[in-house]
C-alpha cells in the first residue's frame, strides 16, 4: 500500500486535514485505532458556541472522509512504527481483529439483536450497556460490527444470525507496512482520569461524572435518552460543575488551562436548563476564561439564564447517603466564608491531556506534557522536528473543536507546500454532502473545482 | 478604617519558611480543604492574602495562625504547590518573633548560626556557673545535689523562672492586645461581671484543658485527613506525649522542690522508684524521650507533609527536649551502678544547664507557641461560632 500522506487519528482534526489534502489530488491513508472514525466530537452533543448538533456536523465530515476516491480509511488499526526511509516514510501498522469480515459485513446489526451478553458501553461513558457483538454506535463509520472477545461467551448466536455468513473466528492480527510521504498525526487527546483528584471522590460517588459523560446524558441519543444521575435514575434538581477538575493543577502533573472546560460547562449548562426546566444549576469556577470569538457573550447568556456561577475552587466532594453530594468551598465573593452546598448531581469539568505518546511510534519532539512541540510555536504550529510529519488539533495542546479544524486545515496546507504538486487532479470540493455532489459531477471534476481558499 | 501597608512583609515572611506564595492565585482549595475550617475559622487563604497584599497588623493580629496543627492536607492539595501549610508555619514563626520586643527570637528564626551558637553559649554559662559553686564528687554512690548543691539549682532555677514569665507575660500581652483589638474582645469582655467571668472560665478550660492538654482538635480532626499510620506514630500522639512528658517532668522538678520546702523531703535524699514525685518524672521522662526521637526520626524521613520543610528552629527545639529527656534517664539509670561513675556528674551538669536552657530560650523559640497558641484557643473559645468584630 502507498499514499501521499498518512493521517494518524480520525477526529475532527485527522478528518479535516484529510479532507482537504484529498481534495488537492493527493492519494490520503487515514489510521484509526477505534473501530469507528469520529474521534471524541461525535460523542458531543452540541458544540459551543454555535450550539450545533454535534452529530449533524461531525457525521457529514466522517462520510465525507469515508466515500472520498482519494481517501482510504483504515478503523480498528494501530500504528506500531513510522520511519523515515529516503525521503518518505514506512509505517508498520497492525490491522486488528474484528472477528468480522469487514468485506461481508453489511452493518443489519442482526449479530447485535442476537448477542446475548450485556457490557458497559464505553461510548455512553458505561452508563448503557452495549453487546459482546456490535457496531460502535448509532453513527459509526463504517457501519461494520466486531466482536469484543474478551466479553464473548462463545454461543455461536451471532454466526446463526449474520445473512451474510461474515463473523471470521480465526481471524488473525495483520501486519501491514505502508509508503507514505508525509505524515499528519492527529492523536487527539484523552481527559484526565475522572478518578486523579482523590478529594472529588470520582470513580466511588455514582454521581460525580465528568464532563464528556454529561454530553452523553445531553445528547438525544445518549444512555437514557434524558437527563438523570446514575446512582437512582432521579431526575436532578441542582447539578453542579466542578471547573479546574483536571486542569490548572500542579498535583495532577496539568498546570496548563485545558481551554475548552468552561465554554463545554457553560454550554451543558445552557442545554441542562433546557432539559432540566426546575434544576439549580451552579458553576463552581476560579476563573472563566471565554477567550473565542463570541465565547463572552454566550458566558453572559448563560448568566442572563439564570445559571448560578460562584467563583470557589471545590476543594472536597463527599457523598451522603443517598447519593447525593456534599461540596466543601470557600467562597471568594462573599468575604472566604465557608460554604458545604449539596448537589444532586455533579459534574467534573476534567481537562484535556495527550490521547496518545506519538513517540511510541514515530520520533518527534514532544513538550512536557506530552504535546506535540513544534519547532516554530507561534509562526508554525503544526511542524515538528522531522520534515513531513506534521501535528493538528489536540495532538499538539488543547484546544477547541473551532481552532482544532483551522490548525488541521493549515497543517494540510504545510503538507501541500512539503509534497509539491499532488499527482492527481485536484477533486471537487466537498460541501459536506459527501459522495453524491461528487457522482453528479463525475467527469468534469477539474471543471467544477473552485479554490480551496473559499473552503476556508 | 484605614489600613497600614507593609510592601515587604511577604519578603519579610519568605526568610521565615520554604514556601511560594506568590504562586498562590487565591483560589480558595487550602481553606475549604481543612478540617478545621469552619464558621469561625477561615484560613489558610485570609492569612495568605494578609501576607500577599502586605496588612502585617491583620497578619499578627490574626487568631487563626494559631488555630491550625499543620496536618498538610492543603499543601498536599494546593493546585500551585505554593505550600500554604509550611506559610502557616512561617507566619507563626514571624509572629513569635514579632510578639518578642527582644528581639532575640528573631536572632534564633533568621540567623541559625549565630543562634545555635547563643544556644551552645547559654548552656556553656549555666554549667561554668553552677560548676563555680560545686561540691565533692562521691565515687561510691552518686551524691548529685553534693556535687552541684541544691540551693544552687533552685535558686537558679527560680531566677530563669522569673525571667521566662516576665518575657513570655510580655509576648502573651503584646498578642493578646493585638486580637483583642481585631476581635472585639477587652478587659469587659473577660473580667467585667459575672457572666463573663463565667464565660471566660469555661473559655480557659476549653483552651488549656480539652485543647491544649487534650489535644482534641489535633487529635480527632487533623488525623483523619492524613493517610493512616499506626496509632503510635500518630502525629498528635508524638506531640501529646512530648508535650505531657516536659510538663511531667517539670512538675516533678517543681514537685520535689515543694517537698523539700514544707519539710517532707529534702531534694536529693534517695527515695524508691515508686515514690511518686520520681515516678512522675521517670514516666515523664520516658514519655518525652519517646515522643522527641518519634518526631525527629519523622523529621529525618520526611514521614508526611508536615515536616517535608525543617528548619534549624525545629530541630533546636527537637534537640534540646531530647537531651534533656535522655540525659535524665540516664542519671536515673547511672544511680543503680554498684560504683558511682565519674561521668555521672558531668551528665548532671549538662542536664541541669540544658534543661535551665530550654526554659530560659522558651519564648524566643518554637517552644513559645506553647504558651501562644493557649491564647489564641482562648479567644476562639470566648466566641464560639466567631462572634468577633472583624475589623476587615
Amino acid at each position: 500500500m502507498e499514499a501521499d500522506v498518512l493521517v494518524v487519528g480520525s477526529g475532527i482534526a485527522g478528518l479535516q486535514a484529510a479532507l482537504d489534502l484529498a481534495d488537492r489530488g493527493y492519494s490520503v491513508l487515514v489510521v484509526e485505532q477505534e473501530a469507528s472514525t469520529g474521534g471524541k466530537m461525535i460523542a458531543l452533543s452540541k458544540v459551543f458556541p454555535t450550539m450545533d448538533c454535534s452529530s449533524c456536523i461531525t457525521t457529514p465530515r466522517m462520510s465525507a472522509v469515508a466515500h472520498h476516491d482519494n481517501i482510504t480509511t483504515w478503523t480498528y488499526t494501530d500504528v506500531d512504527s513510522i520511519a523515515p526511509e529516503g525521503g518518505a516514510f514506512s509505517a508498520h501498522l497492525t490491522r486488528k481483529v474484528r472477528y468480522v469480515d469487514e468485506g461481508l459485513c453489511i452493518g443489519c446489526r442482526l449479530c447485535e439483536y442476537a448477542c446475548p451478553v450485556e457490557v458497559p458501553h464505553e461510548f455512553e461513558g458505561n452508563m448503557g450497556a452495549r453487546r459482546a457483538a456490535y457496531i460502535p454506535f448509532g453513527t459509526a463509520i463504517p457501519q461494520k460490527a466486531l466482536i469484543d472477545i474478551d466479553a464473548c461467551i462463545y454461543c455461536g448466536k451471532c454466526e446463526k444470525a449474520c445473512p451474510t455468513d461474515a463473523i471470521v473466528w480465526d481471524q488473525e492480527p495483520q501486519a501491514v507496512t505502508v509508503a507514505a510521504r508525509a505524515v499528519v498525526l492527529a492523536t487527539g487527546f484523552e481527559t484526565t482520569p475522572l478518578d486523579a483528584k482523590k478529594e472529588y471522590r470520582g470513580g466511588q460517588a455514582a454521581n460525580v461524572i465528568s464532563g464528556l459523560d454529561m454530553e452523553r446524558l445531553l445528547a438525544p441519543n445518549g444512555p437514557y435518552g434524558r437527563v438523570l444521575r446514575p446512582s437512582d435514575g432521579k431526575i436532578p434538581d441542582s447539578v453542579a460543575y466542578v471547573q479546574c477538575a483536571g486542569s490548572r493543577d500542579e498535583t495532577l502533573g496539568v498546570p496548563y488551562c485545558s481551554r475548552v472546560c468552561c465554554m463545554y460547562a457553560i454550554k451543558q449548562s445552557m442545554l441542562l436548563s433546557g432539559s432540566l426546566p426546575l434544576a439549580d444549576i451552579t458553576v463552581y469556577y476560579m476563573d472563566i476564561r471565554a477567550f473565542g470569538k463570541g465565547y463572552e457573550q454566550f458566558y453572559q447568556t448563560a448568566r442572563s439564564m439564570g445559571i448560578n456561577f460562584v467563583k470557589a475552587k471545590v476543594a472536597r466532594i463527599d457523598e451522603e447517603a443517598n447519593g447525593d453530594l456534599r461540596i466543601r468551598v470557600e467562597m471568594i465573593e462573599e468575604e472566604g466564608k465557608l460554604a458545604e452546598p449539596i448537589h444532586d448531581l455533579v459534574v467534573l469539568s476534567v481537562g484535556l491531556r495527550p490521547g496518545d505518546d506519538p513517540r511510541r511510534f514515530v520520533g518527534v519532539d514532544l513538550d512536557q506534557y506530552g504535546f506535540v512541540a513544534s519547532p516554530e510555536p507561534k509562526l508554525d504550529a503544526t511542524l515538528t522536528n522531522l520534515p513531513g510529519v506534521v501535528a493538528a488539533g489536540t495532538a499538539l495542546g488543547p484546544k477547541d473543536i473551532v481552532d482544532s479544524i483551522a490548525e488541521a486545515s493549515a497543517a494540510a496546507t504545510r503538507v501541500a507546500v512539503y509534497l509539491g504538486p499532488p499527482a492527481m487532479a485536484p477533486h471537487p470540493p466537498d460541501d459536506g454532502l459527501g459522495v453524491e455532489v461528487r457522482d453528479i459531477n463525475a467527469g468534469d471534476a477539474v471543471a467544477v473545482a473552485r479554490p480551496e481558499v473559499q473552503r476556508a | 478604617m484605614s489600613v497600614t501597608v507593609d510592601p515587604t512583609l511577604l519578603r519579610t515572611l519568605q526568610r521565615y519558611g520554604a514556601f511560594d506564595v506568590a504562586a498562590c492565585f487565591n483560589c480558595g482549595n487550602c481553606t475549604a480543604v481543612c478540617p478545621l475550617t469552619g464558621a469561625d475559622a477561615t484560613f489558610p487563604r485570609r492569612i495568605i492574602r494578609y501576607a500577599q497584599v502586605g496588612m502585617k497588623d491583620e497578619l499578627l493580629s490574626s487568631k487563626e495562625l494559631w488555630t491550625c496543627y499543620y496536618c498538610g492536607e492543603c499543601s498536599e492539595t494546593c493546585p500551585r504547590q505554593a505550600e500554604p501549610g509550611e506559610f502557616m508555619a512561617a507566619a507563626r514563626r514571624y509572629a513569635i518573633a514579632s510578639y518578642d520586643r527582644t528581639r532575640l527570637a528573631r536572632t534564633m528564626y533568621l540567623q541559625p548560626f549565630l543562634g545555635a551558637l547563643i544556644a551552645v553559649m547559654l548552656a556553656a554559662v549555666f554549667a561554668l556557673f553552677m560548676y563555680a559553686g560545686h561540691g565533692p564528687q562521691d565515687s561510691t554512690s552518686l551524691a548529685l545535689f553534693q556535687f552541684i548543691p541544691s540551693e544552687l539549682i533552685h535558686n537558679v532555677g527560680l531566677a530563669v523562672m522569673i525571667l521566662v514569665f516576665l518575657a513570655g507575660l510580655a509576648g502573651v500581652a503584646t498578642m493578646a492586645g493585638r486580637i483583642g483589638r481585631s476581635e472585639g474582645v477587652g478587659w469587659r469582655t473577660v473580667f467585667g461581671g459575672r457572666t463573663a467571668l463565667r464565660r471566660s472560665g469555661r473559655a480557659l478550660w476549653i483552651a488549656l484543658g480539652i485543647e491544649s492538654l487534650g489535644q482534641r482538635r489535633y487529635r480527632v480532626d487533623c488525623e483523619t485527613v492524613q493517610q493512616p499510620v499506626a496509632w503510635y506514630r500518630r502525629r498528635w500522639l508524638l506531640h501529646a506525649m512530648t508535650m505531657w512528658g516536659f510538663l511531667g517532668l517539670l512538675g516533678a522538678t517543681i514537685a520535689d522542690y515543694g517537698l523539700e520546702l514544707v519539710g517532707i523531703k529534702a531534694t536529693g535524699t534517695p527515695v524508691p522508684i515508686w515514690y511518686p514525685v520520681r515516678l512522675l518524672g521517670t514516666v515523664a521522662g520516658a514519655m518525652l524521650i519517646y515522643g522527641t526521637t518519634m518526631l525527629m526520626v519523622d523529621r529525618l524521613r520526611k514521614a508526611n507533609r508536615a515536616v517535608r520543610h525543617s528548619i534549624a528552629a525545629d530541630w533546636t527545639l527537637l534537640a534540646l527536649l531530647w537531651i534533656a529527656g535522655v540525659t535524665g534517664f540516664v542519671l536515673e539509670l547511672a544511680l543503680y551502678l554498684p560504683q558511682a561513675p565519674a561521668w555521672g556528674y558531668w551528665i548532671f551538669l549538662f542536664h541541669v544547664a540544658v534543661a535551665m536552657e530550654l526554659v530560659l530560650l522558651a519564648p524566643f523559640m518554637k517552644f513559645a507557641h506553647a504558651i501562644y497558641r493557649p491564647v489564641a484557643l482562648f479567644f476562639y473559645a470566648l466566641t464560639p461560632g466567631g462572634g468577633g468584630q472583624r475589623s476587615d
